[in-house]
């Protein structure tokens, strides 16, 4: 599984914060990976991941299998 | 509903949608304003609320508020109360839409960012324990009074690098300020004084700067060194920020920390859980914030004709996409009208959505959390010292509470 995040990143911050094993943010507060190369997800942190999508008040947050 | 007919708009007939009639400045009792929003959007997806000169949209469901925030380029922030199309202030940058707008944000981000806020959080705590100390032996206290006002006040003027002194000053403007914001319009005269001395403060504490020097930690001096298009920020501009920052920094947190230790004094289940595992204060947080939204509803103007949920906008309309209605549509939402203190999947839209998302809300969660971690250390049981009704100020303004009386056991 791999997380991707959009370009409709806001900053909102609710990613790295329930995920801080999978994301980062930058200076201004967006996720590191805006609209960049996805993350591999391992395969215990799926559960999170999949909480990560469904809290992003963007709908910026994709998971590919 | 106080009314339900079609009627006519300026002329062009208004089909298919209800027309009504709420002002949302008035005080209500607490709570009625969420029931409000549930009525509404599980009536109609739309309104249209006439409403002293003119008129606006209301859109009550959580599809159609995301489509607003998603889609700035037809829905400007360039009003951002539908009552006051034209409003005598301009929050810069909540007022500015593209291509301007993330200019001043990649200004103001880092100030306030995660980071940021990280950093600032040991002063935070020990502004938030300052507070709390001396409350502590008394056994009861005005929440909103005695904590909510003061404490998000002084962490913001510490985060600024403003003495924390003036925290009773701008506690008097942000009440002015807000007395008249929601479109009542005998707080329109409080509102413009206290504007207007806010905007003397800051261009004092900015001329300070240029005369004495730029100083550490201090956001004037940042502000002053910023570049907008490779030039200085001009005075007006500086202006402009200074008072939003101020406005959306201390009446927003207070009034959600109020509505979260409302809830805490009437739910020792919660007061526990967050005792045992402090871990998830942060997801009690985000569902304060989804729960007891106090943006009842986020104005926008409409850009050009478009057809739109079903309703056909006009260029110079305004609209008003209901977060209220959005924060527990059950059509979006898992248990949308219960309080689930642990939910993880919560985008709500409490600090809004799109590029205009809440500047400040890495800052205003940390004080909550703050808030929640250091009140429940010393004071883990309490409940409303008051049987009698709490009111609410209007959703327009965003809403509050102005009183939140609680009591508890003191230890010897």
């Amino acid at each position: 599984m791999k997380l991707c995040v959009s370009e409709a990143c806001q900053g909102h911050g609710r990613c790295y914060t329930l995920a801080p094993q999978l994301l980062s943010s930058d200076d201004e507060g967006f996720v590191t990976i805006r609209a960049g190369d996805p993350v591999d997800v391992p395969d215990d942190l799926h559960d999170l991941a999949e909480e990560v999508e469904g809290t992003c008040p963007e709908n910026a947050i994709s998971l590919i299998d | 509903m106080e009314s339900s007919v079609i009627a006519e708009r300026r002329g062009t007939e208004v089909t298919g949608c209800p027309v009504m009639h709420h002002d949302f400045s008035k005080t209500r009792q607490m709570g009625d304003y969420w029931a409000l929003a549930n009525e509404l959007r599980e009536t109609c997806p739309h309104f249209y609320n006439e409403y002293a000169e003119g008129g606006y949209w209301v859109f009550t469901r959580h599809d159609a508020v995301n489509d607003i925030y998603k889609t700035p380029e037809i829905f400007s922030s360039a009003s951002i109360t539908p009552w006051e199309p034209d409003p005598i202030y301009r929050f810069v940058p909540t007022q500015v839409d593209a291509p301007d707008h993330i200019k001043y944000r990649r200004i103001l981000n880092p100030w306030f960012s995660p980071k940021a806020m990280e950093a600032a959080a040991p002063m935070i705590r020990e502004t938030c324990r300052g507070f709390i100390e001396p409350i502590v032996p008394k056994g009861e206290c005005d929440f909103f009074e005695e904590f909510a006002l003061r404490f998000p006040t002084a962490a913001f003027l510490t985060v600024i690098g403003v003495p924390v002194s003036y925290t009773e000053v701008f506690v008097g403007w942000v009440d002015a300020f807000f007395g008249g914001f929601g479109g009542d319009p005998e707080g329109a005269a409080g509102m413009a004084t206290a504007l207007a001395e806010m905007r003397v403060f800051w261009k004092e504490q900015l001329d300070d700067r240029r005369a004495e020097g730029r100083r550490e930690g201090d956001l004037f001096s940042y502000l002053l060194d910023a570049k907008f298009d490779d030039e200085p920020l001009d005075d007006e501009v500086l202006l402009d920020m200074c008072t939003v920052l101020t406005l959306a920094g201390l009446d927003t947190t207070r009034a959600e920390l109020a509505y979260m230790f409302h809830h805490l004094a009437l739910h020792p289940e919660h007061r526990q859980r967050l005792i045992e595992d402090p871990e998830i204060i942060p997801l009690a947080v985000e569902e304060t914030l989804r729960y007891y939204t106090i943006i009842f509803g986020d104005g926008r103007k409409v850009t050009r004709d478009v057809e739109f949920h079903g309703v056909q906008l006009k260029k110079g309309d305004m609209v008003y996409g209901l977060v209220s209605g959005a924060n527990r549509d059950p059509r979006h939402w898992e248990h949308a009208d219960e309080f689930v203190i642990d939910r993880k999947k919560n985008n709500h839209f409490g600090f809004a959505s799109g590029p205009h998302r809440c500047l400040g809300m890495h800052l205003a969660r940390r004080e909550m959390a703050i808030a929640v971690d250091e009140w429940l250390k010393v004071i883990p049981d309490f409940e409303p010292a008051t049987d009698a009704q709490l009111f609410e100020r209007g959703g327009g303004a965003m809403m509050s509470l102005s009183t939140l009386p609680l009591r508890w056991e003191v230890k010897p």
